[in-house]
């Protein structure tokens, strides 16, 4: 039986950023098979945005540090690569315009669920609607309306036996297991 | 200006200001009021008629040079840590079925049709069980390998494992526990599935690559039931039994592939050179782990010897007597990491990560319940006549040995009256006998089967002669092991046994009695968890009822006496798990047996 490590053809990636009050962002990337299980986990130490940034940025820092710095950074380093990106976190669908690779949010009122101290960061970016997977609305970029045809698709494929929204709890555990810092005392 | 349009005439200026309070603004309007003034103007007046005088200046500026300076945001350097996992290649077991052919939604109908369109999950588990890394897990790596997985549920249904009975929420926990973990005891109470959950965490690791070989051992009596449990749970993985004359195990012991072996207690011993030669397992399993609680003995010695990674417990009772009884269990699993003398709270302290221990009345909220009913019966005049006589002559003799006295004389005397409370031994009056055939009569009428627990055969004997209406069936140790399954089969289905009749010895671990409504406590075993684990045979997973316990207790005599001594120990059972309180002893102990018949420890053996 061949390892489904190696179909990278179903290889999923799930990818969060989170803020912390005092830490900053942490960012999470976990790459699961079919089955959901993961092959890779890839994290930032805390990224805190510079003064510069902060002035320059304005109202749209959040999405630049959250999906063209965190989000890109982790997903060059995976030696797998995803056939899409879900994210729960709008602020990482800008990672869209800096990847080919298809990002979609999962939106649901429970994504925060998972850590009170790890919140999903403020974000200017709406993202759009597109539609609904597994009771859970799906959103993509204004300019990237084709990636929800692709989730379309190949979701027959690729998400019969993964939760779209349960690897993030994952994410989040071990990031504050890489961070205990990060933990409510 | 105003301030010099009104110092200039003199007047009172305040006064002006007060009356004309627009004045001031005229010279800036562009326009000048018509004002009939009549005469010649005077003060105030004639300035207005005068145009003002506006002196200005021209300025005259030097070319500015206007320079800039340029920002450079620097490149934010993003830190990362990276994992790879491994995966097993064999993760999946059953052969995938295809997914139904695709229906795509149409994507120009945003947010609607495409929840109908789309195949959703199947079906969501209704629990999530996460499997949790030890504590003493150190390396960040291994922590996240298993705070990553996913839920126990979705790794099960992924995996196509199927179960022959969907496990409790509870059993997962359990399952989730033994995984991440090499040290382990699971100590939930008896008939709450720790077979199950042991085999199907066995299960999951063979499959997910952690495991290739794997040593069970039981006592001899549940090797049967461990064989059946496997092929009930895990059909697909091969179990070896070890057993045959000497070379049929040593071959055994040296087969490649097989991944599950299992051997009981006593063959540890005559195996004892394989075992400590080059035999390693990547996962042993003592079932039943009281059995090493006396860390002196020969099985303790052999078990703990084993070449081994994993090491796991599976005990309804980690004390049966004393926290000494955990320690011997330890020095199996973590040699070193208890310590006699350790006090309770720091022994909780220690070992909470290790041991996992439910009860059912935590669990198992929709269990039928199991009903107590303490039967205090007289002894038959026969039976009190030669009891008194029996007493009052013992505790003559104990009394009068002095410094002779030991632990075996007071026991021998506890024997003997308990079984004049089963059985005159002249007449064979018994007033227990009496109540068990009143009670049985009502247990038959209405289908049902009871089993009955003595600690002597000899007493089992005689209830059989007595009850022989009710087909009654024994199962004890003289029995062959051979011929015990079958009994138990023919107790399950043939409708006209309604009794069995079962030593404490023989009958209190690990069978699965769940269709039987009755216990009967015959007489009282010295330690209530050995009770518990004889009712349990009944009171399981499984039970298709109320399972109703009957305690014979003749009154006035010395089963009252050990029966109060057994409650106080039975509230003390469970101060490991509370960290309160610290008990001496759970079953009974020297000076208990002493205390029966009020005599004192003879300062010599207090010593010893």
């Amino acid at each position: 039986m061949s390892t489904t490590k190696g179909n990278e053809h179903s290889i999923l990636g799930f990818l969060t950023v989170r803020q912390h009050p005092e830490l900053g962002y942490l960012g999470g990337f976990l790459l699961v098979n079919s089955l959901a299980r993961p092959l890779e986990f890839h994290c930032t130490l805390p990224v805190k945005p510079t003064r510069a940034q902060s002035i320059l940025y304005g109202p749209t820092l959040v999405d630049f540090l959250c999906g063209e710095q965190i989000a890109r950074t982790l997903v060059s380093k995976a030696k797998l690569q995803p056939v899409i990106v879900f994210t729960d976190s709008t602020a990482v669908l800008s990672l869209r315009n800096v990847s080919e690779i298809p990002v979609c949010c999962v939106s649901s009122k429970n994504s925060e669920a998972a850590s009170k101290d790890l919140m999903l960061p403020p974000s200017q970016q709406a993202g759009v609607s597109v539609g609904e997977l597994s009771g859970h609305k799906i959103l993509v970029d204004g300019a990237h309306r084709s990636d929800w045809d692709f989730v379309v698709k190949r979701s027959q494929e690729l998400l019969q036996q993964v939760d779209l929204l349960e690897p993030f709890t994952r994410i989040v555990e071990a990031l504050q297991e890489a961070h205990p810092a990060s933990k409510a005392a | 200006m105003d301030s010099a349009a009104t110092a200039s005439d003199g007047s009172d200026g305040s006064r002006s200001e007060l009356e004309l309070p627009t004045e001031i603004g005229f010279i800036d309007m562009p326009f000048r009021p018509s004002w009939n003034i009549e005469g010649f103007a005077t003060g105030w007046q004639s300035q207005i008629g005068r145009d003002v005088k506006i002196e200005t200046t021209l300025f005259q500026p030097e070319k500015v040079e206007l320079s800039s300076f340029a920002i450079k945001i620097p490149n934010q350097k993003i830190h990362t840590l990276s994992f790879d996992f491994p995966e097993s290649p064999q993760w999946q077991i059953a052969s995938q079925a295809k997914p139904p052919a695709s229906n795509p939604a149409n994507p120009n109908e945003p947010g609607k049709g495409a929840a109908g369109s789309i195949p959703q999950r199947s079906s969501a588990p209704s629990s999530i069980t996460r499997i949790r890394p030890p504590k003493d897990l150190v390396k960040l790596e291994d922590r996240l390998y298993y705070v990553l997985q996913p839920p126990l549920e979705t790794l099960v249904s992924n995996a196509k494992l199927e179960f022959a009975f969907q496990p409790f929420p509870y059993q997962f926990e359990g399952i989730a526990f033994l995984f991440s973990r090499e040290t382990a005891i699971l100590a939930d109470e008896m008939g709450l599935g720790k077979t199950m959950q042991a085999i199907t965490t066995v299960r999951m690791l063979l499959l997910a690559n952690q495991l290739r070989t794997v040593l069970l051992v039981c006592p001899k009596p549940l090797v049967t039931n461990w064989v059946r449990e496997f092929r009930l749970w895990a059909p697909e993985i091969p179990v070896a039994v070890i057993e045959g004359d000497s070379a049929k195990r040593q071959w055994m012991w040296n087969q490649p592939g097989l991944p599950v072996r299992i051997a009981n207690y006593e063959l540890l011993m005559r195996d004892r050179e394989q075992l400590q030669g080059n035999l390693h397992f990547d996962l042993v399993i003592l079932d039943e782990a009281q059995r090493i609680k006396n860390r002196n003995s020969t099985t303790s010695e052999i078990a703990r010897g084993i070449s081994r990674c994993r090491s796991w417990a599976l005990t309804g009772t980690p004390i049966e007597n004393t926290p000494e009884d955990l320690v011997s269990i330890f020095e199996f699993l973590q040699p070193g990491y208890l310590r006699d003398g350790m006090s309770l709270k720091q022994m909780g302290q220690a070992t909470r990560d290790h041991i996992l221990r439910r009860t059912k009345d935590k669990v198992l909220t929709e269990m039928p319940p199991k009903l107590f009913r303490d039967a205090e019966l007289d002894l038959t005049p026969e039976q009190l006549a030669t009891y008194k006589a029996a007493e009052d002559e013992g505790v003559i003799q104990l009394s009068d040995m002095g410094q002779e006295l030991t632990i075996q004389h007071v026991f021998e005397l506890v024997l003997r009256l308990k079984q004049i409370c089963n059985f005159d031994p002249v007449t064979g009056a018994s007033c227990k006998l009496e109540r068990l055939e009143a009670d049985l009569e009502e247990v038959a009428a209405s289908g049902q089967k009871a089993i009955v627990f003595s600690q002597w055969v000899q007493s089992l004997d005689r209830m059989s002669d007595v009850l022989k209406r009710y087909n009654p069936l024994s199962y004890h140790g003289r029995i062959p092991s051979d011929k015990r399954d079958p009994i138990l089969k023919e107790f399950k289905e043939n409708p006209k046994r309604h009794v069995l009749l079962m030593s404490y010895g023989a009958g209190a671990v690990g069978l699965n009695l769940q269709f039987c409504r009755y216990v009967f406590l015959f007489d009282r075993w010295w330690n209530p968890a050995i009770e518990d684990q004889a009712i349990n045979r009944a009171h399981r997973l499984g039970a298709a009822g109320s399972v109703t316990v009957t305690r014979m207790l003749v009154a006035g005599t010395i089963e009252e006496r050990i029966h109060k001594v057994l409650e106080e120990k039975r509230e003390l059972f469970n101060a490991l798990f509370a960290e309160a309180g610290t008990p001496p002893s759970l079953g009974l102990n020297q000076g208990d047996i002493f205390g029966l018949f009020n005599l004192k420890v003879p300062k010599a053996k207090k010593a010893a």
